[in-house]
């Protein structure tokens, strides 16, 4: 019965329960396998090096961390069913904690886990925005009922109601309890990072720095609005400095461009230029090339000045 | 009046559908190796419609809930081969619970939140899951993610019908651990070796097969009468 208490003794199903239980114990020694194990593995296999072993922890290691931020995103996601923290909430100025927790736990998300959180929250009857305490909206059956048309004589179609095409999918419509919620929601949604967490830099910051569709509106309004004189586009180029080698990295970075960020990456580099070649030299003229010469040995007739038959040709004199 | 036979045909067809998916699963059950009764495996629909219907006539899946224990073979078949370090291993099976989903759409991780809880709190070794749509990926996620239990997920409509007694669907034989040893031995290979079957296939899934398992697939053959072969589950 003592060995049953081991993961059985917690009656939750949260995995972050488990998470937290897991921590308090040291990590698996299959990930972290010390100097002795490593050695007695090896000894029963003679084709093995410590290489080998190397490598194969290395990639058991990538997948765990793989599989435990899964594990984080599937607690963020269970934690944001239950945003906001009051039913009165209003999403278009929401409580600064509320928003504070929904930017953090968005970090590690990429698009589809976001949509993973959406269609939980339809699941739970909220709106797909996590900050909206309302309930998704229900596309109302029959005429008048929005995104549908009807066509065809009364009395035809299914139930004698007319036929009618949906011009949105259900499904699309009814994720979000109104359009400014859904321009909220798929605001944040293009500012995630596609990058799975596990493969990102530190130096990459998209979808880090997540902003409200609101905030993003009052930054707009407070920047300088743009003039149209030549002048001012001018002073905004010089403003850029291109030829700052440090902003010109910033900006390679903004447009993704990132092979100078990786350059102390993974995989260990080492350039390896090919040793001087002699320089090639010109071709030297030749005694017997001032006539032309020999062409593989044949010497062109033209250049000849007798015949194979001994005599000039008479054709040669004209 | 007219409504009312309509409601009634509806009620009655869905009596029918989920007759079978109920059977089926303790067919699923018998072939997996837990004890069930020749009288379950026979449920008449009368007798089903007797037992689970409503006072409309409609199904009330909350009252469908099978708990079945394994059989001694099945035990001989999940205990591994002893070793130094587990000179006396325990078999890696036990009760199985089965669930029924009363949520006609939008099954999240709520219902699979609260399923786990059930399979843990009972101390079921492994739990079925059986909803009438399909369950959202997180669902999924949260499903597989219970340390020490099994916890599977079907769908109603796939256990419509039972497809190991399909006319091209051979016989999947699960090999114990001391046949599976037998048999890299006689034909001198590494498990890595044999051909192999995802835990993914509707059979494997069926069977309720783990990782490392090897089943003996027995085909009818035109010149040698019977011939099995081998796949390791992946």
């Amino acid at each position: 019965m003592a060995a049953q208490q081991g993961p059985n003794a917690l009656k939750t199903s949260l995995p972050e329960a488990y998470a937290a239980m897991n921590a308090q114990q040291p990590p698996p020694s299959y990930t972290h396998p010390s100097q002795e194990q490593q050695d007695k593995y090896l000894q029963g296999r003679p084709g093995a090096t410590q290489h080998h072993l190397e490598v194969a922890l290395q990639h058991a290691q990538q997948i765990q961390t793989q599989k435990d931020a899964e594990d984080v995103i599937l607690n963020h996601i269970l934690d944001l069913l239950d945003l906001p923290s009051s039913p009165s909430a209003n999403p278009a100025t929401p409580d600064i904690e509320d928003t504070n927790k929904f930017k953090g736990a968005l970090i590690p998300f990429r698009p589809s886990d976001y949509d993973n959180l959406i269609l939980e929250r339809n699941y739970g009857d909220l709106c797909g925005y996590t900050l909206c305490p309302r309930k998704h909206r229900k596309q109302k059956p029959g005429a008048g009922g929005g995104f549908q048309f009807k066509y065809g004589p009364k009395g035809s179609g299914p139930g004698g109601r007319g036929r009618s095409v949906d011009i949105v999918p259900q499904d699309q419509v009814e994720k979000w309890c109104s359009d400014a919620c859904a321009e909220r929601a798929l605001w944040i949604r293009v500012q995630l990072s596609e990058e799975p967490v596990w493969e990102r830099r530190g130096d990459n910051t998209r979808g880090t720095n997540i902003l409200l569709l609101e905030e993003a509106r009052a930054k707009r309004l407070l920047a300088p609005a743009a003039t149209g004189t030549v002048s001012a586009v001018v002073d905004d180029l010089n403003n850029l400095m291109l030829a700052n080698p440090d902003r010109s990295r910033e900006l390679a970075v903004e447009r993704g461009d990132t092979s100078s960020v990786n350059r102390n990456g993974r995989v260990p580099i080492t350039l390896q230029e090919n040793a001087g070649k002699q320089r090639a030299e010109a071709p030297q003229m030749r005694p017997d090339d001032v006539a032309g010469g020999s062409i593989e040995g044949y010497v062109p007739r033209q250049d000849r000045a007798v015949d194979e038959d001994g005599d000039i040709d008479l054709f040669d004199q004209i | 009046m007219d409504g009312d036979a309509a409601h009634s045909m509806e009620a009655e067809r869905e009596m029918t559908r989920l007759w079978r998916t109920f059977r089926t699963v303790y067919e699923l059950l018998a072939d997996r190796g837990y004890e069930v009764s020749d009288n379950e495996l026979a449920l008449p629909l009368a007798e089903f419609r007797e037992k689970y219907s409503d006072s409309l006539g409609f199904v009330e899946r909350s009252k469908m809930k099978i708990q079945a224990r394994p059989t001694e073979l099945m035990k001989m078949k999940y205990t591994p081969l002893p070793s130094k370090a587990n000179p006396n291993p325990q078999p890696d099976c036990g009760t199985i619970y089965v669930d029924f989903c009363p949520d006609a759409s939008g099954v999240g991780t709520k219902q699979v939140r609260a399923f786990n809880h059930l399979v843990d709190e009972n101390n079921f070794h492994t739990g079925i899951f059986i909803t009438q749509t399909p369950i959202s990926p997180s669902a999924v996620r949260l499903l597989s993610g219970v340390p020490g239990r099994i916890c599977e997920h079907f769908q109603e409509q796939d256990l419509l019908v039972n497809i190991t007694r399909h006319e091209l669907v051979p016989k999947h034989v699960l090999l114990s651990p001391e046949e599976k040893a037998k048999l890299l031995e006689r034909y001198r290979l590494k498990e890595s070796q044999l051909p192999r079957i995802q835990v993914s296939d509707p059979v494997a899934r069926y069977l309720g097969l783990r990782r490392g398992q090897v089943v003996k697939i027995i085909r009818k053959s035109e010149t040698a009468g019977r011939y099995a072969s081998y796949r390791w589950v992946i």
